[in-house]
């Protein structure tokens, strides 16, 4: 098969040099024009974060992955990066690094079901883009089983692996219902930030943030339809909350344990959780010694990531096995798209609906004439198969393997010979 | 008959005990294959045991309500009915083997020292004491429910505030669940037991002559009831909760026991027929 990926990821590549191959949403776009106006004939563009990767099948035979590697830098303009920052795979290799991909053991985070969604949205970009063929469709539709399998049947996706993401898990492990609860954000940094935005996708029930720069947190608050408190005021409404997440750059406490102690009291002793997620801490850790207040800092919090973290690495021999099945699985229909197989397949098919239809009618003719109804459906079989014979033989002579495996995989479609076969062994 | 009954005796036991062994086992894993074999576990333990029951009552003419051996095998099929209900109605998994445990206990008492009577004291045979001792049972057993899930709910408590984050964490429902389990629980018993002590009050004095409202039983029945009370009060009312709460329904199982064993085992009274 003729497939080439190439990878520049978070092993290959510090994170300034995978920033410069980094391709935007809006960038893709013009770079698969470039890519096919280069020879590149069907592909998957997958560009993340942590990862850009070039799944690709050539326009011809000489294109290497050296040339792929050489076209991403020459779209980019990096200068930095070179050939020993990526990784080339080929073929089978190609498909297996793409369900590893798929799956979430190969991201930095193992397990992040965010890259399977990135690799949904590659491929329907590459459709949109008409950069998708008859072989593409089947790899991807292959990747996405093999992840949708992962998540099911193991547990690689299962639990909180960043400190915003635990500190959420946390809570839905103290209140049931977050919709009838409310949250205050201190802090409206990068942490901050995305601690808000697990709260709000979670449900939570009222939402409030405040931030030294108050233009800062109106933004965030806009963003997540949330409330804005001065940052001056705040202390004067944590009674309000259930929920206070603090993840702010101050040097000194803000939040001390008389603060908390009167809260409780204004709340009538309604439990309360502290999260404080900054360093240097932004809420006194005495306060986890009043009753019904739940304080947990950074360390804490990373106490459940680690635990989430050796839970998903178990899991990786599982996922790898599913990975085998379904590489194995693409592989035989791969091979299926052989030439001379395909015209076995097709005449088996053709003579046995026709020998089926010749037992059931030939009480009709007389017996002298049953032969000769044998005879005349066999020659009008091979006539019908006669020309698909002679293209079929054509298409394994090609020295394009990949246009001759999209014709055969299409006939295969068409009269259901691989759909068929299998369905009887299963 | 009999033969019968004793042979479901014996099988009781055993099925509480292997229904346990597969919900702890699915306490440790959680797996989701199990879910619906350890509920298969629990429904036929629960059918054999109704089925004890109905052939006990047949066979010896009265239902098995009239010693505490008797009694014993009615609260371990309250208490793991009730928490089979619990169970599919919220599909709340992992506090299981916490409340089978103790099925398996009152039923292994019972099946060990339960004798064949079937001669009863003529008073047994009422209608009201029927009523009375099962709706005392009920009660009893929704205390224990709510003592288990109160104790659940500080392990779960002192787990989180110490950052202990392993099997109880993981497994067991969040803290409100748990409260609100303990809660309703406490509050069906205490109905139930309401219910027993106004019974108790109209009928106990005209079946026995020697009735006395100092017998230790009514006192330690009494004082399990004003507990309950307070607690459930002072939830309603809006000032206690949590912690306090689900420590009050641990003092009130405590004392429920205390009482039982002090009337049954060591004090004599009216309440004991054997």
């Amino acid at each position: 098969m003729n497939l080439l990926a190439i990878s520049i990821n978070h092993r290959t590549a510090p994170v300034e040099l995978r920033e410069a191959v980094y391709l935007k949403e809006d960038e893709i776009r013009p770079f698969i024009n470039f890519a096919k106006e280069n020879q590149l004939k069907e592909g998957l563009v997958l560009s993340t974060c942590n990862r850009t990767e070039i799944f690709c099948i050539p326009g011809n035979t000489t294109l290497s992955h050296e040339k792929i590697e050489s076209l991403l830098l020459k779209f980019k303009s990096s200068q930095n990066v070179t050939e020993e920052n990526f990784q080339e795979y080929f073929s089978r290799d190609a498909v297996k690094h793409l369900f590893s991909v798929a799956t979430g053991i190969d991201s930095l985070l193992i397990g992040d079901n965010q890259v399977f969604k990135q690799v949904k949205d590659s491929f329907q970009m590459a459709e949109e883009n008409d950069f998708a063929g008859y072989i593409m469709h089947r790899v991807f539709d292959a990747a996405i089983r093999t992840g949708k399998r992962a998540i099911s049947e193991t547990a690689i996706s299962e639990g909180a692996v960043t400190v915003s993401y635990a500190a959420v898990q946390l809570t839905e492990k103290i209140f049931s219902n977050l919709s009838k609860k409310s949250a205050l954000v201190i802090g409206t940094g990068e942490t901050g930030e995305i601690a808000a935005k697990h709260l709000a996708e979670r449900g939570i029930g009222s939402l409030a943030v405040t931030n030294r720069t108050q233009d800062k947190a109106e933004k965030l608050a806009q963003k997540l339809n949330a409330k804005v408190i001065p940052f001056a005021e705040f202390r004067e409404s944590i009674f309000k909350h259930d929920i206070i997440i603090s993840a702010t750059a101050s040097p000194e406490i803000l939040v001390t344990k008389d603060d908390v102690k009167n809260a409780l009291k204004k709340r009538s002793n309604n439990s309360m959780i502290l999260m404080d997620i900054a360093i240097p801490r932004d809420i006194d850790p005495k306060t986890k010694e009043i009753d019904y207040v739940f304080y947990h800092d950074l360390d804490s919090l990373n106490i459940i990531v680690e635990q989430n973290l050796s839970k998903r690495k178990a899991e990786i021999p599982k996922v790898e096995k599913i990975i085998e099945e379904e590489l194995d699985n693409f592989w035989e229909w791969y091979n299926s798209l052989q030439a001379a197989p395909a015209i076995k397949d097709l005449r088996d098919l053709f003579e046995e609906i026709r020998n089926e239809e010749v037992e059931k009618n030939k009480n009709k003719f007389a017996s002298e004439d049953q032969e000769k109804l044998d005879i005349v459906t066999k020659r009008i079989m091979n006539k019908i198969l006669h020309h698909p014979t002679i293209e079929l033989r054509k298409a394994g002579e090609t020295s394009d393997s990949t246009d001759s495996a999209t014709k055969i995989g299409i006939i295969r479609d068409l009269f259901g010979i691989g759909t068929q076969k299998k369905s009887e062994k299963e | 008959m009999i033969s019968g009954i004793h042979t479901i005796n014996i099988l009781l036991p055993i099925l509480y005990l292997a229904t346990f062994v597969v919900y702890f086992y699915d306490f440790l894993k959680g797996e989701k294959k199990l879910v619906n074999i350890k509920r298969v576990f629990l429904f036929i333990t629960l059918f054999l045991h109704l089925i004890y029951i109905v052939l006990r009552t047949i066979a010896f003419d009265h239902p098995p309500i009239t010693n505490v051996f008797e009694i014993f095998t009615i609260l371990a099929i309250t208490i793991s009915f009730s928490y089979f209900l619990v169970e599919l109605v919220s599909d709340i998994r992992g506090t299981g083997p916490f409340i089978i445990i103790l099925s398996f206990i009152f039923q292994l008492i019972s099946s060990l020292y339960i004798q064949d009577l079937t001669e009863v004291k003529e008073v047994l045979r009422s209608n009201l004491l029927g009523t009375h001792v099962i709706s005392a049972l009920l009660g009893y057993s929704g205390f224990t429910i709510s003592a288990v899930y109160g104790f659940l709910y500080l392990i779960l408590y002192k787990d989180i505030k110490l950052n202990k984050f392993g099997l109880i964490f993981n497994r067991l429902p969040n803290l409100e669940v748990l409260e609100r389990l303990s809660l309703y629980s406490a509050v069906i018993g205490f109905i139930a037991l309401t219910i027993a002590i106004i019974i108790g009050i109209i009928w106990l004095p005209v079946a026995f002559p020697k009735f006395s409202y100092l017998d230790p039983k009514l006192i330690g029945s009494t004082l399990v009831w004003l507990l309950y009370a307070i607690g459930i009060t002072s939830k309603y009312l809006g000032n206690w909760r949590g912690k306090r709460l689900v420590l009050l329904s641990i003092s009130g199982f405590l004392v429920a026991i205390i009482s039982t064993i002090l009337s049954n085992f060591i004090a004599q009274s009216f309440h004991s027929f054997y």
